[in-house]
């Protein structure tokens, strides 16, 4: 296992590499400058060039390249372009915070219905139950989550008054763009664990541990769940990252200092290191994630081998 | 069990996030109130505290770096310069008890008030202004107005340049009390551009002091304005409170202020109706229903949205071409019915109740120098069409966001039934929009822009450098009106030369047809009074407001 995630990790840092490669070239075909264009251009030509010089955007890109993969590698992501001289690590680590509040409590909301709809829609199967659970999945994958949080905001924030309308001033105010990121998380999840709940209910082991006269809920979740929830799992991974790096419709909606509208304003704006900071951020996160999953499988069963020793598996 | 462990580790996480690292910016649960919706029109929630937002984030509090209003909004409030707009729109002396200008006109001695303090307790002096002037027109200044004070005061470009010493710029501390300011022209609007948060002083001590970390919070700035900051947040927003060692505190009625950030404009509207906004700006499919409520008010800026030709292009190289699409364009319909939004139509590049003479505004005294005439429009166009020798393709390159989308496809309808062509649309990112126009490769364009200041001249300079951007409109007798307005001493020549230079850009040589001049229609809370909107700069003022 160790010797598995050590092998990990390197993979890690590769793949990280090749995407800021990627980005940094994709990011410096963008049109203009990080610098208001309709004011840059009325500057004196030496005056743009000493802003230019400035912030070494003068140099050839390959030169800016590597100046800049050095700089990340003695962990200095530069200074924000927007945020005038504000660090970029200082930027994107104040806008995880409320992005990763909102995405967790998203999947702990939605893990949890969509893991119980899912199991009483397979146990009573064709049942109205089953139809009830069916009607929220497809209405979670269908209304997108802004749909949601609009709806959200005008009935319990404003009309009924019983939540905040937006901001982000206390705990409260985390509870609407939270519910409102679930319906999509509860959805998917009870749907693929209805889907493999019948399939492994069907089982010839279920039948014999029925036969040995142990009680349906013992069945259910000694023997149906733990064999049900690997594909559950498996689609856990990119959604706990969609959900904790931000959405940035929900965050707009609900006026929420995230990390989602930073990332499409940092691109709007051509502000390089931010653009390469939450690159950075964003790629790491979603290959960590994607490692910690893949642990995960052996725990849930020990029957999936991480790492071959050897020959044949 | 091993299912348990991990779900205590997700809520250890959640516990650790939820009390950590959202950084909530609130001290508060504000909910919003039971009754909402029927409260509404009762006024804000708080009677203490004026709440506004901006669209976008407050970028920077850096005097040096910033560009954007939202950053001059708070700066305007927390600081200020030696003269500050009243509310209506004038200069009036603010730390400075006066200014004389010399007999020349080149020479501006500015006397600060007595008993000056910054917010820690310091004196302000002269030096303060000094240190902050020369700061802003060194290459440490990375907002890009150095030519604010550059183009105006004696060795300022030379210093930019790094060929001139700081004792050789024409700004110099006399005394404590004392500012001696020496322009390189006559400048009749020097006293206004003083209102600007460039001009505003800083505490030299203090800003080396605090180094890299200099601005970017409340706790590492000292201010001298009505209010301070007690909270700042790029992302979510600003506190402030008012500031007791304010030299005209006495007069500041608003105890506390709160600037948000809401980027939607449904979630403003209802955080409005839900009483956590003094004031929400209405999107024009918002207008019609709002506009008999009694909260409903309109304001216009200094910003002309207009149409730039490309002079190299074939096509629009011709005049006749030019003229007749600036005569085909109803600009009334477009202000009034299609953006609906409180923009007037506009009748000139300066937009109105823009700075004339004292007596009358600028637009006032220009008259209506660029209008809608169908039968003109079609005559030019059949006049153009015969120069060029066959009907010609013309594409309109546009911002993508929905307002310039709106006039786009607006402008598009007007060339259809005016001239019977088809114009095409193309619709860029703000970026590649300007990309286009600096690299010379679009035959016309709708953009605008914002004044600096409130003089003409924040306009006409515009077209003196022949950049591809304004056209590549180079121009003898245009350069010379605007070269005679910059170094004449009678005011009324250089209004003349000013007047004369927007006719020749608008009329004569129908450079830019302007569209309209931008308004904005909001709502605000009956109890809460004098709320100012200034047309330019800095745009809310919370000085004189009151509640009630």
């Amino acid at each position: 296992m160790f010797r598995y995630i050590c092998k990990r990790i390197v993979y890690l840092l590769i793949t990280l590499l090749i995407i800021l490669t990627t980005t940094f070239f994709l990011m410096k075909k963008l049109p203009g400058t990080p610098f208001d264009s309709e004011r840059f251009s009325l500057l004196p030509p030496e005056q743009q060039t000493q802003m230019l010089e400035k912030y070494g955007l003068n140099d050839p890109v390959i030169v800016q390249y590597g100046k800049y993969i050095l700089n990340v590698a003695k962990g200095d992501f530069g200074t924000s372009f927007f945020y005038s001289g504000q660090p970029v690590s200082g930027v994107i680590l104040g806008r995880i915070g409320p992005s990763a509040l909102i995405g967790l409590q998203a999947i702990l909301i939605g893990l949890s219905i969509g893991l119980i709809l899912g199991i009483i829609a397979a146990w009573r199967h064709n049942s109205g139950i089953d139809y009830f659970t069916m009607v929220i999945a497809v209405l979670g994958v269908s209304v997108p989550n802004f749909v949601a949080a609009a709806l959200l905001q005008y009935f319990i924030g404003l009309k009924w008054g019983i939540l905040p309308v937006a901001f982000w001033e206390s705990w409260k105010c985390s509870i609407l763009p939270s519910v409102a990121l679930s319906f999509s998380v509860t959805a998917m999840i009870a749907r693929f664990m209805r889907t493999e709940m019948l399939d492994v209910l069907e089982q010839d082991y279920i039948v014999t541990a029925k036969a040995k006269g142990l009680n349906q809920f013992k069945v259910l979740m000694r023997h149906a769940v733990r064999n049900s929830i690997i594909p559950v799992v498996t689609i856990l991974g990119p959604i706990v990252v969609n959900l904790l790096t931000g959405s940035l419709a929900v965050e707009n909606i609900y006026s929420i200092p995230g990390i989602g509208s930073l990332f499409v304003d940092s691109i709007k704006t051509n502000d390089y290191s931010t653009i390469m900071g939450i690159t950075v951020f964003y790629s790491s996160f979603y290959i960590f994630v994607m490692l910690v999953v893949d642990v995960l499988y052996s725990v849930i069963d020990p029957r999936i081998r991480l790492a071959s020793n050897g020959k044949g598996d | 069990m091993k299912k348990s462990k991990l779900l205590a580790l997700v809520l250890a996480a959640a516990t650790i996030l939820s009390t950590s690292g959202c950084g909530f910016t609130g001290s508060t649960g504000s909910t919003a109130a039971s009754k909402t919706a029927q409260t509404a029109d009762a006024g804000t929630k708080s009677n203490d505290t004026i709440t506004v937002y901006d669209t976008n984030e407050i970028r920077t509090m850096v005097q040096w770096a910033a560009s954007d209003t939202n950053s001059f909004t708070i700066m305007n409030n927390v600081s200020e310069g030696f003269y500050r707009l009243n509310a209506s729109h004038e200069p009036e002396p603010a730390l400075a008890k006066d200014c004389k200008i010399s007999d020349d006109k080149l020479t501006y001695t500015f006397t600060l008030r007595d008993g000056l303090k910054w917010s820690n307790g310091t004196a302000l002096t002269a030096k303060d202004f000094a240190f902050s002037w020369l700061k802003q027109m060194s290459a440490d200044a990375t907002n890009n107005y150095g030519f604010i004070m550059t183009d105006y005061i004696v060795n300022g470009a030379e210093y930019q340049a790094g060929k001139a010493k700081a004792e050789d710029v024409g700004v110099k501390a006399v005394d404590d009390k004392t500012l001696e300011v020496k322009l390189k022209q006559p400048t009749p609007y020097f006293v206004r551009l003083t209102t600007l948060p460039m001009f505003f002083p800083l505490n030299e001590e203090f800003v080396k002091s605090k180094g890299d970390k200099y601005g970017l919070d409340a706790g590492s700035m000292i201010y001298c304005g009505p209010y301070v900051l007690t909270a700042y947040d790029p992302a979510s927003g600003s506190t402030l409170k008012k500031n007791d060692s304010y030299w005209d505190a006495a007069n500041v009625k608003v105890p506390n202020v709160k600037v948000r950030i809401i980027k939607e404009q449904s979630t403003a509207l209802n955080a409005y109706k839900a009483g956590e906004l003094s004031r929400v700006i209405l999107s024009s499919s918002d207008v019609p229903a709002m506009k008999s409520n009694p909260e409903f008010s309109s304001t216009n800026e200094f910003r002309t949205t207009y149409l730039q030709y490309n002079l190299t292009d074939k096509t629009l190289s011709n005049k006749n071409i030019r003229m007749a699409l600036g005569y085909a364009i109803d600009r009334k319909t477009l202000a009034e019915a299609i953006l609906a939004d409180g923009s007037a139509p506009a009748t000139g590049l300066i937009p109105n109740y823009m700075y004339g003479n004292g007596k009358q505004t600028f637009r006032e005294i220009n008259g209506e120098i660029d209008s809608f005439n169908a039968s003109k429009a079609k005559e030019y166009w059949e006049k153009g069409v015969k120069e060029l020798g066959g009907t010609p393709t013309i594409s309109l390159l546009t911002e993508d966001d929905s307002v310039t989308k709106t006039v786009a496809t607006y402008l598009q309808s007007e060339f259809k039934k005016n001239l019977g062509i088809d114009v095409k649309i193309d619709s860029k990112t703000k970026k590649a929009r300007n990309q286009l126009m600096d690299d010379n490769k679009f035959q016309m364009a709708i953009t605008a822009w914002g004044a600096d200041y409130d003089d003409a001249m924040t306009y006409m300079d515009l077209w003196t450098n022949g950049t591809p951007y304004r056209g590549s409109y180079k121009s003898g007798t245009y350069n010379g009106l605007i070269a005679d307005a910059k170094k004449q001493t009678d005011d009324e020549k250089r209004l003349q030369d000013m007047l004369t230079a927007e006719k020749t850009l608008v009329a004569d040589d129908a450079v830019v047809s302007p569209l309209y001049y931008r308004g904005s229609a909001y709502l605000t809370k009956s109890n809460v009074k004098n709320l100012v909107t200034h047309p330019f700069g800095a745009p809310i003022e919370f000085k004189y407001a009151s509640l009630s």
